[in-house]
């Protein structure tokens, strides 16, 4: 019989995983809805995202203003804007230029395009080679409800999370940008022919789905408190996975399949307490042959009006 | 009159097989011109190429005096060139109202989108009744109509009209030639291209004939339902 306090913070977790997991899975999403790409230097961008933040803690200790809410609000918008760049630039000289090549070719580029990234912080990052210690900034007053223990920077981190997820929603269906991402998504070259600037849009959603990146990676790092170069290794693979199990180029499908693989992952690690570290294995597993049973994702998004 | 639309010696291929070969054609300002020609004669890739979604081999196109063989097409758009493209292509994942918003896309003044909205749901009550449905989920005929509405939403000055009767039944063709004299009737310019020649020919005020990417014939409707060019387009000369 397994504790019903385990249980909860096990659900706790999950939830936590779940929601960043579903910010990564987002940008893969979106990302394919526009261009029909996988971007695979995704996760490494989450890196850079994890890394700009520390930079500005540092940066905001060396100055001595590092009051928790000031540093808390920087360590989101700095990364972000910064990731959302450095998205919007890897579209403009990287994705785009290679339209019309094989899809191939755009997932090597953006593979070593992420290497680079990678190799570059932990070769020029101070240390960069080492895992780093990253804040806690978050208040970590604890709450005992019943048997959980619930700490609230976990619940604010979720809450963000959830919040920008809203956010999200909101701007791709209640906003002119968003008209235009779902009209590109579904028919690129007639939403150029409505007079959409497709280039404009694309990078604009390569600067969205980046940024969420940089929320995703801050949030990693201020829940383990610890950050390194190859974080976003695995943090890409798992969002790239939850995006294809939700059905690649939905939305609702990404957020579902990232919470879907944190779930799984707990239920790995509490199945195996002797082995959580084949909780990766187990999920994955269980990723291949839900796809084998539906290989659009559980949120079919395309082949059905073209079937 | 003047011209509002002019091909100066267009070319255009895809990989080695040219499709247009020095195509020069002239749309003057307030007709309906047609252009008439069998499949693979190369029209849709002209309508591409005036859209800038084909990229010209060589040749210059003008719209109301501006050089656009080199602008992207949300520029030609901003100029007043609207499209009904070919097969209808509504976003199917979006309801009919934002497949019309998608349409006023450029258009910033609430007020003017709001105008068009109720005009182009005065025209077709049906999609006035759907607006909130899917335009994946409309009938064939009410999607062709949906097309038609977004291609005026951002009131076009150049309509450039792809095959509307195409897959539609003979009912519903004659009811589209019909919207398309109303459209020319409010002051559009429309440049259309069509299979169907006998209807065509009867609401066109100027054709031209493209067979195998060259232009063979062009003139009045007159001219052309005489040209044994026009029937050598369609069925093959009859001496090859």
């Amino acid at each position: 019989m397994v504790d019903a306090a385990l249980l909860a913070q096990h659900a706790v977790n999950a939830l936590m995983l779940g929601i960043m997991y579903a910010l990564v899975a987002v940008g893969f999403t979106l990302f394919f809805g526009v261009l029909d790409v996988i971007k695979f230097s995704h996760g490494d961008v989450l890196t850079v995202g994890a890394f700009t933040g520390l930079t500005v803690w540092l940066a905001l200790v060396a100055v001595d203003l590092a009051t928790p809410w000031l540093a808390v609000a920087l360590l989101v918008l700095v990364p972000a804007l910064a990731t959302a760049l450095l998205g919007a630039l890897i579209g403009r000289f990287v994705v785009l230029p290679l339209k019309g090549a094989p899809p191939l070719n755009v997932l090597l580029a953006t593979l070593m395009c992420g290497t680079i990234l990678r190799e570059a912080i932990r070769l020029f990052y101070p240390g960069g080679a080492n895992p780093k210690p990253f804040p806690a900034l978050l208040p970590t007053t604890a709450y005992q409800l019943g048997n959980l223990n619930l700490r609230l920077d976990s619940v604010l981190l979720f809450l963000t999370g959830v919040a920008i997820v809203v956010a999200l929603h909101l701007v791709i269906n209640r906003t002119r940008l968003g008209l235009a991402i779902r009209a590109v998504a579904q028919d690129a070259e007639i939403a150029r022919v409505m007079g959409i600037d497709h280039v404009r849009t694309v990078l604009i959603t390569f600067a969205i789905g980046s940024a969420l990146a940089a929320v995703a990676g801050i949030m990693h790092g201020l829940y383990y408190n610890e950050i390194n170069f190859s974080m976003g290794l695995l943090l890409g693979v798992i969002g790239f996975s939850s995006a294809v199990v939700g059905g690649l180029g939905n939305v609702y499908g990404a957020i579902l399949g990232g919470f879907l693989f944190a779930f799984l992952q707990t239920l790995g690690a509490m199945a195996m307490p002797f082995a959580s570290a084949y909780r990766d294995v187990f999920a994955f597993a269980v990723v291949i042959a839900i796809m084998a049973v539906r290989p659009t994702g559980l949120i079919a998004e395309r082949g059905v009006e073209r079937a | 009159m003047s011209a509002l639309l002019r091909l100066e010696g267009v070319r255009a291929a895809y990989g080695h097989a040219d499709v247009l070969v020095d195509v020069s054609l002239t749309v003057e300002e307030g007709r309906i011109v047609c252009l008439l020609g069998a499949n693979g004669a190369g029209k849709t890739t002209l309508i591409r190429c005036v859209l800038g979604l084909t990229l010209l081999r060589g040749g210059r196109i003008f719209y109301a005096d501006h050089e656009i063989t080199h602008l992207p097409t949300h520029r030609r758009v901003a100029l007043g060139i609207g499209c009904i493209p070919e097969g209808r292509r509504v976003f199917p994942k979006l309801t009919v109202e934002e497949n019309l918003l998608a349409g006023a896309y450029q258009e910033r003044s609430w007020t003017r989108i709001r105008e068009q909205l109720e005009r182009v749901y005065t025209v077709f009550p049906r999609l006035a009744e759907r607006r909130g449905q899917l335009a994946g989920t409309l009938s064939g005929g009410e999607q062709a109509m949906l097309s038609i509405g977004r291609g005026l939403m951002r009131r076009p000055r150049l309509l450039l009209v792809d095959e509307p009767s195409l897959g539609l039944s003979p009912l519903l063709v004659r009811e589209n030639f019909r919207v398309l004299e109303e459209i020319h009737g409010s002051g559009v310019t429309i440049f259309l291209v069509e299979q169907n020649v006998r209807q065509t020919l009867r609401i066109a005020h100027y054709g031209y004939v493209l067979a195998g990417g060259r232009l063979v014939a062009s003139g009045t409707p007159e001219v052309l339902r005489a040209d044994p060019a026009l029937q050598a387009a369609y069925f093959g000369s009859a001496t090859a």
